[in-house]
């Protein structure tokens, strides 16, 4: 099992470690709850140096990049965030990625878990263009600072608010006169940033942090409240919600995927088809709530009207709504064929009544807009 | 977690631990088993009156990320289930001999069952 830099600080501060992705992660240092509450009132600061970052440079960079990704690249601007998938030619996902354009070169951010895919898929589609991919990932590590007191905790850092890059957006910056990445993104639905630094120089940007943010009440967070942080803002997770079974659309991403964008790219034909309403749905991922008192993990089946149609993709409690949550993925086909008609716009779907299968027994759960908590981005 | 654990416990190498009460017996989960789920956040418990034999799962418990069973240490019939976990289950984070207890068992077995658990200490040094 792989290792992050910051291993021996983990284990120092308490750490419960678990495997995630091959690495050995933090899953939580005191209280899963805690850390939670703490991201969302104060900050939290994570370990996320398992993620991967690929650099794609060169003439045809772009032309590369238009061939993989159902977003429109060419109108990216400078310094800017985006979040896209990795589709192959049936739709369905290699990935998710957030892509930034730098100076001369895009930035790529991939999961831990499928790095291997993605570079391996890359290469696959570089044909003879001229690009150059450079996956970096052993050498950089990447810490994420997230809630509300995020800004105050870099500016005590040296940078200040006026310099921070804005939502969805990078710099090429110093920190305590380290080279880093400064990123106002994350993966808990509050504002905050990701650093993106050199392995040497991780430990200390961590510690000193750390130490900086006791007045902002800055807690380590691992990878437990992670997980019920992005569920409350309804981010899909690679692998659980969405995975190469699902296409965009089906998960509910096709607000990121632009109708007019006109080179082709992988699936292409099946996307657009579906964002169009040409090609019907076979599936899709609703949000829930549950009605009985009942927490629904991944796996657990879905039934509506007495027909099993699908499974709970994430499910956990919601520690700021003191509700059970989750996603769940419905299928449209065979005996549930009519559910495409009856759960295909938010108005017709939002309210309608499931039963969830927990340990045997059936529980009432109900589907709501997403997200579940409010996202506070600054933008 | 700072408070002793009860005098004369036994418990089982399932992480569960029994109380002789005279009438009853008190059943709860070790502090072991509690720090390895972390935050406690839903308790099933079984029926007043229901039945188990020794070493049959009884009671889930939820911590944020996942679902454990919990296994009776000793045969006997529920006769009282500790309500208030129901709203609070983080009760057994808190206090888990004493506000933390499960269920209360009528046990006609319980001779026999407990030959195979463990004292408190050799519990911890069986686990650690």
């Amino acid at each position: 099992m792989k290792k992050t830099f910051l291993y021996d600080e983990h284990i120092a501060l308490g750490a419960k470690m678990v495997e995630f992705g091959g690495w050995e992660m933090p899953v939580q240092y005191k209280s899963i709850l805690d850390e939670h509450k703490n991201v969302r009132e104060n900050v939290g600061i994570f370990d996320v140096s398992h993620m991967g970052q690929v650099f794609v440079s060169g003439d045809e960079a772009l032309n590369f990049l238009q061939k993989i990704v159902p977003q429109d690249v060419s109108k990216f601007s400078l310094n800017h965030a985006h979040y896209c998938q990795l589709p192959y030619s049936n739709g369905t996902l290699v990935d998710d990625l957030i892509i930034y354009k730098l100076e001369n070169k895009y930035l790529i951010i991939v999961n831990a878990s499928r790095r291997e895919a993605d570079v391996d898929w890359f290469k696959m589609n570089l044909g003879d263009m001229d690009a150059k991919i450079e996956d970096k990932s052993d050498e950089f590590s990447m810490i994420a600072l997230q809630g509300p007191k995020a800004l105050e905790v870099i500016e005590k850092a040296g940078i200040k608010k006026e310099n921070q890059p804005k939502f969805f957006t990078i710099s090429e910056t110093k920190l305590f006169d380290f080279d880093i990445y400064l990123c106002r993104t994350g993966y808990t639905g509050e504002d905050g940033f990701e650093i993106i630094c050199k392995n040497s120089d991780v430990v200390e940007i961590w510690k000193k942090l750390l130490e900086l943010g006791k007045e902002f009440s800055i807690t380590p967070v691992g990878l437990g409240a992670r997980d019920t942080l992005r569920l409350e803002a309804a981010l899909c997770l690679y692998g659980s919600d969405i995975s190469e079974e699902t296409t965009p659309i089906e998960a509910g991403l096709g607000w990121s995927i632009p109708k007019d964008k006109k080179e082709d790219y992988n699936g292409k034909k099946v996307i657009l088809g579906q964002k169009n309403g040409e090609i019907p749905l076979t599936k899709k991922l609703f949000a829930f709530e549950m009605l009985d008192k009942a927490i629904a993990r991944h796996g657990a089946k879905v039934f509506i009207d007495g027909r099993e149609c699908g499974c709970v993709t994430s499910g956990s409690i919601s520690p700021t709504l003191g509700k059970n949550i989750g996603l769940c993925l419905i299928s449209f086909v065979g005996e549930c064929e009519d559910l495409e008609t009856s759960l295909n716009t938010n108005e017709k779907s939002i309210g309608t009544v499931i039963q969830i299968m927990v340990r045997n027994k059936l529980y009432n759960a109900k589907i709501v807009k997403k997200p579940f908590v409010e996202k506070k981005y600054v933008k | 977690m700072s408070i002793q654990q009860p005098e004369g416990i036994l418990c089982s190498k399932s992480h569960e631990w029994v109380l002789d009460e005279g009438d009853t017996y008190k059943i709860g989960l070790t502090d072991y088993a509690v720090e390895q789920l972390g935050d406690i956040v839903f308790v099933e418990l079984p029926e007043v009156d229901s039945e188990f034999a020794k070493g049959e799962v009884f009671a889930t418990i939820e911590s944020v990320k996942a679902a454990s069973e919990i296994y009776m240490p000793i045969g006997g019939k529920i006769v009282e289930v500790n309500e208030e976990l129901i709203n609070s289950p983080e009760l057994i984070n808190e206090n888990v001999w004493e506000k933390g207890w499960l269920v209360k068992v009528q046990s006609d077995t319980f001779a026999q069952d407990s030959l195979g658990l463990l004292e408190y200490e050799d519990y911890k040094e069986e686990v650690a």
